[in-house]
């Protein structure tokens, strides 16, 4: 039987400032999901499709609606979504 | 790869669980639950070898489709296909439909043996999700780990043997769509039943437990088996309101509230605290089960949708697979039609030449054989365009044509996903208003419904092929694509653009209300199972042969009756031609078709254009049978219908009574009128059955009655006003 105590909250919190709203991360970008901050009907589909708290994401295509990979799926989020979901972008090596 | 695993004792599992279902029968009955787009179907299919019997859920229109095979024990093991589902977290009709079987709260089902959870190899983390809310239902469990060969090749290894003791279930890996690992998984289904009941396979924090249990004893109280109400009791937290299943609980709102409180109180997010809990457990699991090879390169996958996504090259590439589409519906399809055509031709004069003449033999000539043969000869154009639209849904282009389309979708008050059921429309109406039960919000649901109807569907297809056929000349556009193939073309865009305005105005009136975010997944592209979507198709065209030989073949005998007596006295003097424009304005049908004939007048239409539309308002392509059946009265060379409307003169006039503009206005307003029973049927069920169904189906028909009568109006009107005849 495990226990997961260690592992929950073990990620320490960014810090605010560098933090924004998924909707504002252009395509190509990545980013580690901070905080589900829409309807809790939505949130709730997000975290069944891998998307919560913790998670990276990488942005493939960002027009009107966006497109995200999500634990190496693909899916696309309404605006309403994107901007109510605040992400920590993950800066680009070299 | 295929062998069968067994799990390890584990001693955190019984032996035997007061909630389990007596599996003492003689059948064993097992529920499918997975992930959409794992694979689902297709080892359902390979399960059952395609004894399926499809059925709706009691109470909704949800479609049940249940199978079975005999095990190697001798016992029978039905198996019933849920719906595909991220998660128990039942967030639209089908997924509750799922959530309630499982939780035996189905008005109609026992508690299933045995869950098999069909799960994505490929993305086992995600899918891994759902299995863990099932593994805590207190039911005997299997896993197949469908598409092992893809994750192989993909770079995952999975450790099977540890992913088993991990747990603690059975676990088959398989290759749906090749049939491998189905027999193995077929043995583990049947000794699951008699294995330990899984339980959670991880441990809550001490405070949380404590802040639960008096959640789950609420639960557990109401009849909910100890297991399922534990695992209910954290996926409520997360729920905005406790669905239908338990919404009835006595004094479920305080116990979720207090739950949510005491949680709080202990230091975590309730919303997110059943996600955290199982996805750091699926972390645990995967760094000890499954090791990735790096692989940088893009997938297939990625870069097939670097083109179809693409700002410009993805709107010209939908388009250009739309244009594809409609053309080869109504080129391809050609050969095999003219080959039913003489088929049934031949078969009733071979017939027709051993009957002695009487009203015997007119009646299984000119009505059955011409009524229903007028029909049959469309049985290639539909099964082809149902397996079209079946090969963009399986291959994965169906969710990047809905996320393309967001854009438009949004500005009339829908979002992408309802564009799915909108194509699927194309094919039938019934299944694409059924399609509309992914869609979550209400409102935004019962808009697609009340424009679905709106989509071209299969049985419009005789009604433009005869008009187009007889009308529209085969010039060549560009190579490979005709005026005919761009006139079909337009009907199609005809219906589909008034659909979105027709959205717009339903949102902004009855159906206000605010656009709901779309989430919608988009599946790696795969090569469709030809087994699958050959099924598919095959079951289509068993309805509408079912249909012909039951409505159509019924209104068929209707319509001869009524064109054939009371009978006219015969002047043998006159031609064969004339003599059948006597009887048919003397008949029944004649009779009625004249007291018609001013409401269509001024669409440009005689009477027997009325007759043929007043007889299709059950099944719109029983226009082109009862064509058949009043131009088919008293013709034994069997002309077809397409060269005796070009041929049909006015009596008095002389001038043809068939003109393209009459044609296109007839074709118009087939694409707006709602004239079908099953669509009327299923709207009133999907709408909310009753009389509030009721009220929105018949003000579907309305409506689109009202549009189809101006439409066509304003086509003749118009049309002559700007001086093309008619």
């Amino acid at each position: 039987m495990a226990s997961l105590l260690p592992t929950i909250n073990s990620r320490p919190l960014p810090a605010a400032e560098r933090t924004c709203a998924l909707a504002s991360c252009r395509a190509g970008s990545r980013a580690t999901v901070v905080d589900i901050g829409c309807a809790s009907d939505e949130a709730c589909r997000l975290r069944a499709l891998g998307l919560c708290e913790g998670t990276d994401v990488s942005v493939i295509d960002a027009r009107h609606a966006m497109l995200l990979d999500v634990r190496g799926t693909r899916i696309a989020l309404g605006s309403v979504l994107t901007a109510g979901i605040t992400v920590q972008p993950i800066p680009v090596r070299g | 790869m295929t062998s069968t695993h067994s799990p390890h004792a584990e001693s955190d599992t019984s032996r035997d669980s007061e909630d389990r279902p007596t599996t003492a029968l003689s059948s064993l009955r097992v529920a499918i639950i997975g992930n959409p787009n794992t694979g689902k179907t297709t080892l359902f299919n390979a399960l059952t070898g395609l004894r399926q019997r499809v059925g709706n859920f009691a109470g909704v229109t949800v479609e049940r489709i249940e199978g079975s095979f005999k095990g190697a024990d001798g016992r029978r093991v039905v198996v019933l296909d849920l719906p595909g589902s991220y998660s128990l977290s039942a967030g639209s009709p089908d997924e509750r439909i799922a959530l309630s079987v499982l939780l035996g709260r189905d008005r109609d089902d026992r508690r299933p043996d045995v869950i098999l959870v069909v799960v994505d190899a490929t993305h086992l983390d995600r899918n891994l999700f759902l299995a863990s809310q099932v593994l805590e239902l207190g039911i005997p469990v299997v896993i197949a780990l469908n598409q092992f060969d893809l994750a192989e090749a993909n770079g995952v290894r999975i450790d099977v043997p540890e992913l088993i003791h991990e747990l603690g279930v059975p676990i088959v890996p398989t290759v749906a769509i090749r049939g491998e690992g189905v027999e193995p998984l077929k043995r583990a289904m049947l000794t699951a039943a008699s294995l330990p009941t899984p339980k959670r396979r991880f441990e809550l924090p001490d405070a949380a437990a404590e802040a639960l249990a008096p959640l789950a004893a609420c639960l557990a109280a109401d009849g909910m088996p100890t297991d399922a109400a534990h695992m209910e009791a954290m996926r409520l937290l997360g729920v905005n309101h406790p669905e239908p299943h338990v919404a009835s609980v006595p004094g479920i709102a305080g116990a979720i509230k207090e739950a949510v409180k005491s949680l709080t109180h202990g230091g975590f997010a309730p919303a997110r605290f059943e996600a955290e809990m199982r996805y750091a457990w699926i972390a645990q699991v995967l760094s000890r089960t499954v090791t990735r090879r790096v692989n940088a390169l893009p997938t297939a996958s990625d870069r097939i949708d670097a083109f179809v996504l693409h700002r410009v090259g993805g709107p010209l590439i939908f388009v250009a697979l739309m244009v594809v589409v409609f053309q080869a519906v109504f080129s391809w399809a050609a050969p095999l039609m003219n080959g039913i055509q003489a088929v049934i031709a031949f078969a009733g004069n071979v017939i027709g030449a051993r009957m002695p003449a009487g009203d015997l033999r007119s009646l299984v000539v000119d009505g059955i054989f011409a009524g229903v043969g007028s029909v049959l000869v469309f049985l290639p154009q539909i099964a082809l365009l149902f397996a079209f639209i079946g090969l963009l849904e399986h291959s994965g282009y169906m969710a990047r044509a809905a996320y393309l389309m967001d854009r438009v979708m949004r500005r009339v008050g829908l979002h992408g996903k309802s564009f799915i059921p909108m194509l699927s429309g194309y094919a039938c109406a019934v299944p694409g208003i059924m399609a509309t039960r992914t869609i979550e919000d209400p409102k935004d649901r019962l808009a697609t419904i009340m424009v679905v109807p709106l989509m071209s569907c299969s049985a419009r297809l005789p009604v433009y092929t005869l008009l187009i056929g007889a009308f529209v000349p085969a010039t060549t556009l560009i190579p490979g694509f005709t005026l005919q193939g761009a006139t079909m073309l337009l009907m199609y865009l005809l219906g589909t653009v008034t659909a979105l305005a027709i959205a717009f105005v339903f949102k902004r009136t009855l159906l206000k209300g605010p656009v709901r975010p779309m989430i919608l997944e988009l599946p790696p592209y795969r090569w469709p199972s030809l087994t699958s979507l050959g099924v598919s198709v095959a079951q289509r065209c068993q309805l509408f042969l079912r249909r012909a030989g039951t409505v159509i073949l019924s209104l068929s005998i209707l319509l001869w009756a009524l064109a054939t007596y009371p009978k006219s006295a015969t002047d043998r003097t006159m031609s064969l031609q004339a003599r059948q424009e006597q009887q048919l304005a003397h008949s029944a049908l004649g009779r009625m078709g004249h007291l018609l004939e001013p409401v269509v007048r001024p669409l440009g239409y005689d009477w027997k254009i009325g007759v043929s539309i007043v007889s299709s308002f059950a099944a719109r392509e029983v226009f082109v049978s009862t064509m058949g059946t009043i131009y088919g009265v008293g013709d034994d060379n069997a002309l077809a219908l397409r060269q005796r409307l070009i041929n049909e003169r006015h009596p008095v006039t002389g001038a043809p009574v068939y003109t393209p503009l009459i044609a296109l206005g007839l074709m118009v307003f087939y694409v707006f009128a709602l004239m079908c029973i099953s669509t009327i049927a299923v709207t009133v069920r999907e709408a909310g059955g009753g009389r509030i169904g009721w009220g929105w189906a018949g003000l579907q028909f309305a409506y689109m009655l009202a549009l189809a009568y101006l439409a066509a109006w304003i086509v003749y009107a118009g049309g002559r006003a700007l001086g093309f005849g008619g």
